[in-house]
Protein backbone atom coordinates (compact mmCIF):
# COMPACT_ATOMS: atom_id res chain seq x y z
CA UNK A 1 0.00 0.00 0.00
CA UNK A 2 2.54 2.56 -1.05
CA UNK A 3 0.54 4.49 -3.64
CA UNK A 4 -1.13 7.53 -2.06
CA UNK A 5 -4.49 6.96 -3.75
CA UNK A 6 -4.48 3.32 -2.64
CA UNK A 7 -3.65 4.40 0.91
CA UNK A 8 -6.59 6.79 0.91
CA UNK A 9 -8.90 4.01 -0.31
CA UNK A 10 -7.54 1.65 2.35
CA UNK A 11 -8.15 4.26 5.01
CA UNK A 12 -11.72 4.70 3.82
CA UNK A 13 -12.32 0.96 3.67
CA UNK A 14 -10.67 -0.15 6.91
CA UNK A 15 -10.80 2.81 9.24
CA UNK A 16 -13.96 4.84 8.69
CA UNK A 17 -16.40 1.96 9.46
CA UNK A 18 -14.76 1.53 12.89
CA UNK A 19 -15.27 5.09 14.12
CA UNK A 20 -18.29 4.32 16.31
CA UNK A 21 -16.61 1.29 17.93
CA UNK A 22 -13.48 3.36 18.56
CA UNK A 23 -15.56 6.08 20.19
CA UNK A 24 -17.35 3.57 22.43
CA UNK A 25 -14.05 2.06 23.54
CA UNK A 26 -12.53 5.51 24.04
CA UNK A 27 -15.48 6.39 26.26
CA UNK A 28 -14.85 3.28 28.34
CA UNK A 29 -11.17 4.16 28.69
CA UNK A 30 -11.56 7.87 29.44
CA UNK A 31 -15.07 8.02 30.95
CA UNK A 32 -15.37 11.47 29.43
CA UNK A 33 -17.06 12.26 26.11
CA UNK A 34 -14.86 15.21 25.13
CA UNK A 35 -11.66 13.38 25.96
CA UNK A 36 -12.90 10.29 24.13
CA UNK A 37 -13.56 12.28 20.97
CA UNK A 38 -10.08 13.84 21.13
CA UNK A 39 -8.57 10.40 21.65
CA UNK A 40 -10.34 8.96 18.59
CA UNK A 41 -9.32 11.96 16.50
CA UNK A 42 -5.67 11.40 17.44
CA UNK A 43 -6.13 7.71 16.69
CA UNK A 44 -7.54 8.43 13.22
CA UNK A 45 -4.64 10.73 12.43
CA UNK A 46 -2.08 8.15 13.56
CA UNK A 47 -3.88 5.44 11.60
CA UNK A 48 -3.84 7.62 8.51
CA UNK A 49 -0.11 8.17 8.83
CA UNK A 50 0.50 4.44 9.38
CA UNK A 51 -1.91 3.02 6.80
CA UNK A 52 0.81 2.26 4.24
CA UNK A 53 2.33 -0.24 6.68
CA UNK A 54 -0.97 -1.95 7.45
CA UNK A 55 -1.48 -5.32 5.76
CA UNK A 56 -5.29 -5.17 5.71
CA UNK A 57 -5.79 -7.97 8.22
CA UNK A 58 -7.84 -7.41 11.37
CA UNK A 59 -8.33 -3.67 10.98
CA UNK A 60 -10.27 -3.35 14.23
CA UNK A 61 -7.47 -4.99 16.24
CA UNK A 62 -4.94 -2.76 14.48
CA UNK A 63 -6.95 0.36 15.27
CA UNK A 64 -7.53 -0.69 18.88
CA UNK A 65 -3.79 -1.08 19.34
CA UNK A 66 -3.27 2.45 18.01
CA UNK A 67 -6.05 3.71 20.27
CA UNK A 68 -4.51 2.04 23.32
CA UNK A 69 -1.04 3.40 22.63
CA UNK A 70 -2.41 6.86 21.94
CA UNK A 71 -4.36 6.74 25.20
CA UNK A 72 -1.24 5.71 27.15
CA UNK A 73 0.83 8.47 25.55
CA UNK A 74 -1.81 11.09 26.27
CA UNK A 75 -2.02 10.00 29.91
CA UNK A 76 1.74 10.04 30.22
CA UNK A 77 1.79 13.64 29.01
CA UNK A 78 -1.24 14.85 30.91
CA UNK A 79 -1.35 12.74 34.06
CA UNK A 80 2.15 11.74 35.13
CA UNK A 81 0.71 10.70 38.51
CA UNK A 82 -0.87 7.72 36.78
CA UNK A 83 2.57 6.24 36.27
CA UNK A 84 3.60 6.77 39.89
CA UNK A 85 0.54 5.39 41.61
CA UNK A 86 -1.85 3.93 39.09
CA UNK A 87 -4.32 2.47 41.58
CA UNK A 88 -4.75 5.59 43.68
CA UNK A 89 -4.83 7.79 40.60
CA UNK A 90 -7.45 5.61 38.96
CA UNK A 91 -9.56 5.71 42.08
CA UNK A 92 -9.35 9.47 42.13
CA UNK A 93 -10.28 9.64 38.46
CA UNK A 94 -13.31 7.44 39.00
CA UNK A 95 -14.54 9.41 41.98
CA UNK A 96 -13.76 12.77 40.40
CA UNK A 97 -15.15 12.10 36.97
CA UNK A 98 -18.80 12.66 36.35
CA UNK A 99 -19.77 9.08 35.75
CA UNK A 100 -22.08 8.99 32.77
CA UNK A 101 -23.02 5.39 33.47
CA UNK A 102 -25.33 6.08 36.37
CA UNK A 103 -28.59 4.40 37.20
CA UNK A 104 -30.56 7.55 36.52
CA UNK A 105 -33.70 6.80 34.57
CA UNK A 106 -33.53 3.07 35.21
CA UNK A 107 -36.79 1.87 36.73
CA UNK A 108 -36.30 -1.86 37.16
CA UNK A 109 -34.91 -2.69 40.58
CA UNK A 110 -32.75 -5.52 39.26
CA UNK A 111 -31.40 -3.34 36.47
CA UNK A 112 -30.44 -0.71 39.04
CA UNK A 113 -28.69 -3.34 41.12
CA UNK A 114 -26.74 -4.62 38.10
CA UNK A 115 -25.62 -1.13 37.07
CA UNK A 116 -24.59 -0.27 40.62
CA UNK A 117 -22.73 -3.56 40.93
CA UNK A 118 -20.82 -2.77 37.73
CA UNK A 119 -19.92 0.71 38.99
CA UNK A 120 -18.63 -0.74 42.26
CA UNK A 121 -16.15 -3.09 40.57
CA UNK A 122 -12.44 -2.32 40.67
CA UNK A 123 -11.22 -0.64 37.49
CA UNK A 124 -9.65 -3.68 35.74
CA UNK A 125 -12.82 -5.71 36.24
CA UNK A 126 -15.27 -2.95 35.37
CA UNK A 127 -13.30 -2.09 32.26
CA UNK A 128 -13.32 -5.60 30.86
CA UNK A 129 -17.11 -5.91 31.36
CA UNK A 130 -17.62 -2.57 29.63
CA UNK A 131 -15.41 -3.53 26.70
CA UNK A 132 -16.97 -6.96 26.13
CA UNK A 133 -20.58 -6.63 27.30
CA UNK A 134 -21.27 -2.99 26.54
CA UNK A 135 -18.89 -2.10 23.73
CA UNK A 136 -19.25 -5.52 22.08
CA UNK A 137 -15.56 -6.36 21.66
CA UNK A 138 -14.37 -9.94 21.32
CA UNK A 139 -12.02 -11.34 23.98
CA UNK A 140 -9.08 -10.84 21.61
CA UNK A 141 -10.05 -7.25 20.88
CA UNK A 142 -10.47 -6.45 24.58
CA UNK A 143 -7.06 -8.02 25.21
CA UNK A 144 -5.63 -5.73 22.54
CA UNK A 145 -7.07 -2.63 24.21
CA UNK A 146 -5.95 -3.62 27.70
CA UNK A 147 -2.61 -5.03 26.54
CA UNK A 148 -3.13 -8.24 28.49
CA UNK A 149 -3.36 -11.89 27.38
CA UNK A 150 -6.76 -13.21 26.25
CA UNK A 151 -6.74 -15.54 29.27
CA UNK A 152 -6.55 -12.52 31.56
CA UNK A 153 -9.57 -10.98 29.85
CA UNK A 154 -11.50 -14.22 30.35
CA UNK A 155 -10.58 -14.60 34.01
CA UNK A 156 -11.31 -10.95 34.81
CA UNK A 157 -14.63 -11.21 33.00
CA UNK A 158 -15.53 -14.33 34.96
CA UNK A 159 -14.67 -12.74 38.30
CA UNK A 160 -16.41 -9.48 37.44
CA UNK A 161 -19.63 -11.17 36.37
CA UNK A 162 -19.51 -13.46 39.40
CA UNK A 163 -19.36 -10.41 41.66
CA UNK A 164 -22.34 -8.84 39.91
CA UNK A 165 -24.21 -12.14 40.19
CA UNK A 166 -23.35 -12.44 43.90
CA UNK A 167 -24.85 -9.01 44.47
CA UNK A 168 -28.04 -10.06 42.71
CA UNK A 169 -28.24 -13.24 44.74
CA UNK A 170 -27.88 -11.18 47.94
CA UNK A 171 -30.93 -9.12 47.04
CA UNK A 172 -32.88 -12.30 46.32
CA UNK A 173 -32.89 -12.22 42.51
CA UNK A 174 -34.48 -15.33 40.98
CA UNK A 175 -34.18 -15.40 37.18
CA UNK A 176 -36.91 -18.01 36.82
CA UNK A 177 -39.45 -15.81 38.61
CA UNK A 178 -39.20 -13.34 35.71
CA UNK A 179 -40.22 -15.88 33.08
CA UNK B 1 -25.95 -33.40 42.52
CA UNK B 2 -26.16 -36.62 44.48
CA UNK B 3 -29.01 -37.88 42.32
CA UNK B 4 -26.80 -37.56 39.24
CA UNK B 5 -24.24 -40.02 40.54
CA UNK B 6 -24.22 -43.24 38.60
CA UNK B 7 -25.73 -41.83 35.44
CA UNK B 8 -24.49 -39.71 32.59
CA UNK B 9 -24.83 -36.04 33.47
CA UNK B 10 -27.06 -33.89 31.24
CA UNK B 11 -25.40 -33.15 27.92
CA UNK B 12 -22.60 -35.53 28.86
CA UNK B 13 -21.01 -32.72 30.87
CA UNK B 14 -20.73 -32.28 34.62
CA UNK B 15 -21.79 -29.07 36.36
CA UNK B 16 -18.12 -28.32 36.96
CA UNK B 17 -17.29 -28.73 33.26
CA UNK B 18 -20.19 -26.50 32.27
CA UNK B 19 -19.21 -23.89 34.86
CA UNK B 20 -15.72 -23.70 33.41
CA UNK B 21 -16.96 -22.75 29.93
CA UNK B 22 -20.26 -21.06 30.73
CA UNK B 23 -18.95 -17.53 30.17
CA UNK B 24 -17.46 -18.48 26.81
CA UNK B 25 -20.73 -20.13 25.85
CA UNK B 26 -22.75 -17.03 26.79
CA UNK B 27 -20.35 -14.85 24.79
CA UNK B 28 -20.60 -17.10 21.73
CA UNK B 29 -16.93 -18.06 21.93
CA UNK B 30 -17.50 -21.79 21.73
CA UNK B 31 -17.96 -24.30 18.91
CA UNK B 32 -21.43 -25.47 17.86
CA UNK B 33 -21.03 -29.06 19.07
CA UNK B 34 -19.97 -28.04 22.55
CA UNK B 35 -22.68 -25.38 22.65
CA UNK B 36 -25.31 -28.05 21.98
CA UNK B 37 -24.00 -30.19 24.84
CA UNK B 38 -24.00 -27.20 27.18
CA UNK B 39 -27.57 -26.34 26.15
CA UNK B 40 -28.64 -29.92 26.87
CA UNK B 41 -27.11 -29.63 30.34
CA UNK B 42 -28.69 -26.25 31.03
CA UNK B 43 -32.10 -27.59 30.00
CA UNK B 44 -31.93 -30.40 32.53
CA UNK B 45 -29.87 -29.00 35.40
CA UNK B 46 -31.85 -26.43 37.36
CA UNK B 47 -28.85 -24.99 39.21
CA UNK B 48 -26.72 -24.45 36.12
CA UNK B 49 -29.76 -23.27 34.16
CA UNK B 50 -30.47 -20.58 36.77
CA UNK B 51 -26.81 -19.60 36.77
CA UNK B 52 -26.91 -19.14 33.00
CA UNK B 53 -30.20 -17.22 33.19
CA UNK B 54 -28.70 -14.85 35.76
CA UNK B 55 -25.65 -14.14 33.61
CA UNK B 56 -27.84 -13.64 30.56
CA UNK B 57 -29.95 -11.16 32.52
CA UNK B 58 -26.83 -9.26 33.57
CA UNK B 59 -25.59 -9.07 30.00
CA UNK B 60 -28.95 -8.05 28.53
CA UNK B 61 -29.34 -5.32 31.15
CA UNK B 62 -25.90 -3.90 30.40
CA UNK B 63 -26.61 -3.91 26.66
CA UNK B 64 -30.08 -2.37 27.13
CA UNK B 65 -28.67 0.49 29.20
CA UNK B 66 -25.62 0.97 27.04
CA UNK B 67 -24.73 4.66 27.10
CA UNK B 68 -25.34 6.37 23.80
CA UNK B 69 -22.32 7.84 22.11
CA UNK B 70 -23.19 11.39 21.05
CA UNK B 71 -24.27 11.43 17.39
CA UNK B 72 -22.59 14.80 16.89
CA UNK B 73 -19.26 13.30 18.04
CA UNK B 74 -19.58 10.53 15.46
CA UNK B 75 -20.47 13.08 12.77
CA UNK B 76 -17.46 15.25 13.61
CA UNK B 77 -15.11 12.26 13.65
CA UNK B 78 -16.53 10.90 10.40
CA UNK B 79 -16.01 14.26 8.75
CA UNK B 80 -12.47 14.37 10.13
CA UNK B 81 -11.84 10.86 8.81
CA UNK B 82 -13.33 11.63 5.39
CA UNK B 83 -11.04 14.63 5.05
CA UNK B 84 -8.09 12.38 5.86
CA UNK B 85 -9.36 9.86 3.31
CA UNK B 86 -9.35 12.62 0.69
CA UNK B 87 -5.69 13.14 1.45
CA UNK B 88 -6.10 16.22 3.62
CA UNK B 89 -4.59 16.49 7.07
CA UNK B 90 -7.00 18.92 8.69
CA UNK B 91 -5.99 21.09 11.56
CA UNK B 92 -7.71 20.22 14.81
CA UNK B 93 -11.13 21.89 15.16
Amino acid sequence: MSDAATDDTAFERYVLPEIEVLLRVANSLTRNHAEAEDLVQDTLLRAYRAIDGFDGRYPRAWLLTILRNTHINRNRRRRPELLRDPDAATDRMISAASDERTDEGVDDEIDVEIIRALASLDEPFRQVVELVDIDGLSYAEAAEVLDVPVGTVMSRLHRARSRIRDRLVKVGFDPRSEL
Amino acid sequence: MRKLLGRTPPGGMSCHQVGEVLQQYLDGHIDADRARRIEAHLDECRRCGMEADTYERIKSTLVAHRPQVPAESIDRLREFGERLARGEEPTRP
